[in-house]
């Protein structure tokens, strides 16, 4: 499906549309970033270009990039999700303490066990729907109402398990963050295929489009017959089912749900979109940008790891690579950023 | 954009804790005055059975406490906690200051208002303190390093996976294995990995250190409650997880002693931790906090708990027993992690 021409004025100019050609590489601005990373990394150490690390590397991004898809999508619209990083933690725990017996830290509801993905989605997605009725029904400030939901979702978890690790999960939980599809870990395909649709549908289908409409200028889509609460509320709850699915993978991956599982990540996450061109005012972006911004982290983190950083300095090398990072994607992007 | 979010989620949770504190109960009266407790953190499995055994020992050894504060790993939290708790008419307070230079002033407050200080498992830098209760830190290190340069026999690779470097503990416990592997087992080559106390940095940076580094052979964790899992989790994906007579095994020493560590030594998938006493550090600081309050005081030596007191430049510390636990003696009922359910 294409855009609608009589709105077209108030999206990003030439971002997608019929004649992508110029424009796709405004979405790439960090690819000679990424390049740059491969080749130092090469030279740090003959490891990193074996298939095996950088299917590490991929796995190990795997859940904060979807993360990233969600705020990237959230961001585009001109709205704000801090929650995303506390519902990481919080949704797979309630599904799983809904499902193991008390004994093992759960409520002792005795749900089956294949239930408990499902459960898990679901309560990423009542949270971004609690997030969306507030933002969008009362006009709250997205920003300070996902900054008490980053609080209060974290509180449920810290809440049930009493800060509690929880250690006997049912297999179910563990088997997608940590089983092989076809030679690499299934976190991957998950993420590339999620990222996949997601460039699709931004890019390519009224719904998606309409993103940009709304972030643009919300009354101006509203003029042009979209209707932007709707969307905007689908999108909260898509975002909340994403970070669900990061809570899940993570679980695969670290095999237990501890009490600060996804804290922190938010910054990382909001660094990723940013480096990769997605403005935080809304209207400006690509989920294929967002993308590359993850993978930069990833790789900045793989290298400071195989080099052996010393643990004081780390933080230090990690902050300046971002920002060099950054100003490199506005010296090729060539716009300003804001 | 990011400072705002900080400055205004550090509003909103002071808001959150003052109201947690100032929605205490109220105290009996007692005669040798009420001891003020704060909790340094919620999200931990040590500090989570700490602040059980806290209240289990209190009732023991009939301490009379005001309903303890949480201040959430914040030591700016942990000074409110402090104001509220001495306005509620503590005479000793018992804390575990994580940042231990920043809490200078409110100990010398303390001491104006000679109010004494029990201070768990970390040392203040400066500061009074009537008796440091914690257990040597650098022992756990040197004691990991002894068991891991043994079983390789002195040479090939280690691991260690380590704290948060802010906090004394995990520095401790870095530099005595980094130290101990480099005078008594030259041979060995250590990497350090900075977790910052998080599971799943821990994850990723062993997992690329073992696609970097095959032939590693040992691993330290410094705190079994979230590197457990997620170094299983690893070991496992990777084909490493078989029992020790197997020569793929790889050595595991984890550190805190918790019951999923036991568990996990039973079943042969790491082979040693080291013990944090969680009920000896609760036993302690109440004791201390009481006998303060009582007008007693204590000069350095051993004790009659199996440990010594040492003098400090700012006040005495307790060192406690922080015993390794291995397959023989992992069923050891005394060992705190066999009693808790």
């Amino acid at each position: 499906m294409s855009v609608k021409p009589f709105y077209k004025p108030d999206v990003t100019p030439g971002v997608h549309g019929p004649k992508p050609r110029l424009a796709r590489f405004r979405d790439l601005t960090l690819v000679p970033v990424i390049v740059l990373l491969l080749v130092v990394g090469a030279f740090t150490d003959p490891v990193f270009l074996t298939g095996g690390n950088i299917s590490n590397i991929l796995q190990q991004q795997a859940s904060i990039s979807l993360l990233v898809l969600a705020e990237a999508m959230i961001l585009i619209a001109g709205k704000f999700d801090l929650s995303l990083e506390s519902t990481v933690g919080t949704a797979p725990a309630i599904a799983v303490m809904l499902v193991i017996p008390a004994a093992a830290g759960g409520f002792g509801l005795g749900l089956p066990g294949a239930l408990v993905i499902p459960l898990a989605l679901l309560v990423g997605a009542a949270i971004g729907a609690f997030n969306g009725f507030l933002i969008i029904r009362f006009q709250l400030s997205a920003f300070i109402v996902t900054l008490a939901m980053l609080i209060i979702v974290h509180g449920l978890l810290l809440g049930p398990t009493e800060g509690k690790t929880l250690f006997q999960l049912p297999d179910s939980i563990l088997y997608l963050g940590s089983v092989t599809w076809l030679g690499l870990p299934a976190a991957i395909w998950i993420a590339g295929v999620l990222f996949a649709v997601g460039i699709f549908v931004l890019g390519y289908t009224r719904a998606g489009r309409s993103l940009y409409a709304i972030g643009g200028n919300a009354d101006a889509a509203r003029a042009a017959g979209i209707r932007v609460h709707r969307v905007l509320f689908g999108v909260f709850v898509i975002g909340g089912m994403l970070a669900a699915l990061a809570g899940i993978l993570e679980t695969g991956r670290l095999g237990a749900i501890g009490s600060n599982m996804g804290v922190g990540w938010i910054f990382m996450v909001f660094a990723a979109a940013v480096i990769g061109g997605v403005s935080m005012d809304g209207g400006k972006g690509t989920i294929l940008g967002a993308l590359t911004g993850v993978l930069v982290i990833g790789l900045v983190q793989n290298i400071l790891t195989l080099k052996g950083v010393s643990g004081f300095w780390q933080p230090v090398v990690y902050g300046a690579i971002i920002l060099i990072a950054l100003m490199i994607s506005r010296i090729a992007g060539g716009k300003a950023q804001d | 954009m990011k400072i705002g979010s900080l400055v205004a989620s550090a509003a909103l949770l002071t808001i959150v804790t003052a109201c947690g504190t100032t929605g205490g109960g109220a105290p009996a009266a007692g005669a040798a005055g009420k001891v003020g407790i704060d909790h340094p953190r919620a999200d931990s499995d040590f500090w989570n059975s700490y602040m059980k055994y806290v209240d289990q020992m209190a009732t023991e050894l009939k301490v009379d406490k005001l309903n303890p504060t949480n201040s959430q790993n914040d030591v700016s939290k942990l000074v409110s906690n402090v104001q509220a708790l001495t306005g509620q008419g503590a005479k000793a307070i018992v804390m575990a200051p994580q940042d231990t230079g920043a809490i200078a002033t409110t100990l010398q407050q303390l001491e104006n208002k000679k109010i004494p200080v029990v201070s768990v498992d970390t040392r203040p830098d400066k500061g009074k303190v009537f008796m440091v209760v914690r257990a040597d830190n650098r022992a756990y290190g040197t004691k990991a390093c002894e068991f891991l340069g043994e079983k390789l026999g002195g040479k090939g690779k280690v691991v260690q996976l380590q704290g948060a470097l802010g906090s004394i503990n995990g520095r401790d416990r870095s530099e005595a294995f980094a130290e101990c592997m480099k005078s008594k087992f030259p041979g060995i080559t250590v990497f350090s990995e900075p977790t910052e106390w998080e599971g799943s940095k821990a994850a990723s940076m062993l997992q690329t250190r073992l696609e970097q580094n095959p032939d590693i052979k040992g691993i330290y964790l410094h705190a079994g409650g979230v590197h457990l899992a997620p170094t299983l989790q690893v070991l496992k994906t990777k084909g490493l997880l078989v029992p020790p007579d197997d020569p793929k095994h790889v050595f595991v020493v984890s550190n805190d002693g918790i019951p999923q560590e036991f568990e996990a030594i039973r079943k042969g998938d790491i082979d040693a931790t080291v013990s944090q006493p969680a009920d000896l550090y609760a036993k302690y600081a109440l004791f201390y906090a009481k006998a303060a309050t009582e007008g007693k005081t204590f000069k350095a030596g051993p004790t009659d708990h199996d440990s010594t007191i040492i003098e400090l430049p700012n006040g005495l510390e307790d060192q406690l027993p922080a015993p390794l636990v291995t397959k023989e003696n992992v069923d050891d009922q005394k060992l705190w992690g066999n009693q808790v359910k």
